[in-house]
């Protein structure tokens, strides 16, 4: 009944996002960030701005190696509320039993997307002294998840009940670097029904990774993250893997009088850029999503908020 | 090689502070070529000892640490071993090991053994080996992502290498990259398409 509700004030489209990555829509998935703490609250008054906007919301897994609360918790909270849920799982903090282990207790709470990743290292994060596990990575992940909803675990034990379930991955999206374009597509190999992209800003870059990987068969969703000002940018130019803002954005953000302003302004502009090239949008903005709806307005997707 | 590096001398006197009438065991293999276990090194911790006022009964660098027949065979080779009370080892674990299971005294080590390595061109060349006891290198041109990646992985790089450099270490290069360009320069990069399952990562 939850589901009715939600559809009647929602200008998404109806259908689970399994359905949604068949079809013709456009889609939006946003980032949800676990609170450091036990208080829900924040979290789930992001997700509350992207109701009727997102057909999904992505739960971070200890996101740059910073301890938060677990994604299954958060996933199920979410769920409660009636949202749709793409839990993340990276490979950091668990070993393969643990692994399978918790994708069939966030199948049992309704999870039924499921985003794979190695994880950022130990060292990078609030706990540097952690063990990092990294028994098996990302592509065995997968490996996994297609053995277990074929009804197997790792060890060939039977398993039932993991039908429906929706196995995704992450990639960079620049095709100048080899070696991650070769294993996106061993993850597509190993059955990666999705692809959610690092942050894109260069439009033409992007442009050339989707020509570059035409041949797959598999819908990517471009990750975006909204600037807030030029130091931003630097930073992520000199810290986050992937991301590359190109100068003459930095220059505007230097120019505008209001930079947040601009900053959607020209995430707007790249979401309209590469529209036409990719199934969706991936918005992870720093802080909260109050700013998300303007966004997707201005860049035509969302045109009812 | 074992390459291990030599800890710093307060922790050494620190080890030591109950500890008099030591005898030094080096070790002529790996810790005599990466300086940190051969007589020169030996003969400089004996001064050293010396220094702070310990009795050093004597010293002896047998051709391998780890690899010693019983205390009679150290006996054999310098017979002041059976005056000392204590003997300091400058080899990697293995040699700390196996002296400890043959000498009826307290034994302990001077260095910290950090990884399976090489030497070439007088450079280091540490973590090359992971000794997983399944060696698949050659599918990586010979450079072992299991040694060499932080994260172990098999199936190419994270996503957390910025500018070709490590996610972990940002002075050493992604072994992916290196991986990719002598793959490239043997013309096998075809070998980079395999995908390592599960089965195969211990």
């Amino acid at each position: 009944m939850i589901l009715k509700a939600r559809l009647a004030y929602s200008p998404t489209m109806p259908g689970t996002f399994k359905e949604k990555l068949l079809s013709d829509d456009f889609l939006v998935t946003a980032e949800i960030t676990p609170p450091k703490g036990t208080d829900l609250s924040e979290a789930l008054g992001d997700a509350e701005i992207l109701r009727g906007l997102a057909d999904a919301l992505n739960v971070t897994d200890n996101q740059r190696a910073v301890m938060r609360m677990s994604p299954l918790a958060v996933s199920k909270a979410l769920l409660d509320k009636g949202h749709e849920v793409i839990m993340q799982l990276t490979c950091r903090d668990r070993n393969r039993l643990a692994l399978q282990s918790d994708v069939l207790a966030a199948y049992s709470l309704g999870v039924r997307n499921i985003c794979v990743m190695s994880g950022d290292h130990t060292t990078k994060g609030d706990h540097p002294k952690a063990r990092p596990v990294f028994d098996i990575d990302s592509v065995q992940l997968l490996e996994a998840l297609r053995k277990m909803k074929e009804g197997f675990d790792l060890s060939g034990n039977a398993i039932a009940g993991l039908e429906g379930l929706t196995v995704g991955a992450v990639s960079n999206a620049d095709p100048a670097q080899p070696m991650q374009m070769l294993k996106l597509r061993k993850k597509i190999r190993m059955g990666a029904e999705f692809i959610q992209t690092q942050a894109v800003y260069d439009a033409g870059q992007f442009e050339i990774f989707m020509e570059q990987t035409g041949d797959l068969e598999v819908p990517v969703i471009a990750g975006v993250i909204p600037l807030k000002s030029a130091k931003m940018a630097r930073f992520m130019n000199g810290n986050i893997p992937g991301i590359r803002v190109p100068p003459e954005m930095i220059e505007r953000m230097e120019k505008a009088e209001d930079p947040a302003d601009e900053g959607i302004s020209i995430c707007a502009q790249t979401i309209i850029e590469i529209k036409k090239l990719c199934k969706g949008v991936h918005v992870m903005p720093i802080g909260t999503h109050d700013r998300t709806p303007e966004l997707l307005r201005i860049a035509g997707i969302r045109k009812g908020y | 090689m074992i390459i291990s590096s030599a800890k710093p001398f307060e922790e050494i006197m620190e080890l030591l502070k109950d500890e008099d009438d030591i005898f030094i065991i080096g070790c002529n293999a790996c810790a005599a070529k990466i300086q940190v276990g051969g007589e020169p090194e030996v003969i400089m911790m004996q001064q050293r000892l010396e220094e702070q006022g310990k009795r050093v009964a004597g010293y002896l660098v047998p051709s391998a640490a780890c690899s010693v027949a019983s205390f009679d065979s150290l006996i054999e080779k310098n017979p002041v071993i059976k005056e000392a009370k204590t003997i300091l080892v400058m080899a990697c674990g293995s040699g700390v090991s196996t002296v400890s299971r043959v000498a009826d005294m307290p034994v302990y080590p001077s260095n910290n053994t950090d990884s399976l390595g090489g030497r070439s061109h007088g450079e280091v060349l540490p973590e090359l080996c992971a000794m997983c006891g399944n060696c698949t290198i050659y599918y990586f041109g010979g450079i072992c992502p299991k040694g060499q990646c932080p994260k172990q992985l098999l199936n190419g790089p994270c996503g957390g290498s910025m500018e070709g450099k490590c996610e972990v270490d940002p002075q050493k290069d992604c072994v992916w990259g290196l991986i990719y360009r002598r793959l490239e320069k043997i013309g096998r990069l075809n070998l980079l398409e395999r995908v390592w399952e599960c089965e195969e990562s211990r």
